[in-house]
């Protein structure tokens, strides 16, 4: 599901000494494989989820998540 | 692969190999319609019992070999495909018993009435199953 939302959580995990994907979903209730696939870009999580990481790196949202409108000529065929 | 990715599998895998055979030998051997037809019958228990088998069997080892896992609930993104993989199955099994309970009468009567519902489960069941293994391995990540 690649799409317009971007995300640093890998980035962020690493300036925290290295949390692990396991830890992450931890402390906010997802499991480690939900942690993965929000990484890869492969899930968006639900808004909740996406406050929650964001208060885990104490970052404002927009620092984890980053999401970019299709321009006009993405749009063209 | 995470554990309920792997019970996914598990579940259409046995599916497969028992009531594909069953419903391979029925379109072959035709059951008669006459009752009461106790071979046909067998071969359904044989069928059912394998499958419960297979699939208990399989879900006990893969919960102890994943125990940690396995208790964990459900989060999110297993909600989400449990939500998509149960309404696509739920149209499934609608449109198999529309057949089966309105046009299969008008040519067909006993056994294969019956076996249309078994195989509208069974489809159902794959489909729920299919998808959530599909959407699960779609969405693995790297990284342990």
């Amino acid at each position: 599901m690649d799409g317009p939302l971007t995300n640093k959580v890998r980035t962020l995990r690493f300036l925290h000494g290295e949390m692990s994907q396991a830890e992450l979903g931890r402390r906010i209730g997802v499991t480690r494989q939900t942690i993965a696939a929000i990484e890869a870009g492969k899930y968006s999580p639900s808004l909740e989820a996406a406050f929650r990481i964001a208060e885990v790196f104490q970052v404002p949202l927009e620092e984890v998540f980053q999401w970019r409108a299709e321009g006009p000529e993405k749009a063209a065929p | 692969m995470s554990y309920r990715e792997k019970i996914a599998w598990l579940y259409l895998a046995a599916m497969a190999v028992t009531y594909g055979p069953y419903f391979l030998i029925t379109a072959l051997h035709p059951p008669g319609d006459a009752l009461p037809n106790l071979h046909q019958v067998w071969r359904f228990a044989m069928t059912a019992g394998a499958h419960a088998i297979l699939a208990g069997g399989g879900q006990a080892a893969i919960f102890l070999q994943n125990r940690e896992e396995a208790r964990q609930p459900l989060d999110e993104r297993d909600l989400a495909i449990l939500h998509r993989s149960r309404t696509y199955a739920y149209y499934t099994l609608l449109s198999g018993t529309i057949l089966v309970g309105c046009f299969l009468p008008i040519q067909h009567r006993g056994w294969t009435l019956v076996n249309g519902t078994l195989l509208a489960i069974v489809v159902a069941e794959s489909v729920q199953n299919g998808f959530a293994a599909a959407s699960y391995r779609r969405q693995a990540g790297g990284e342990a």
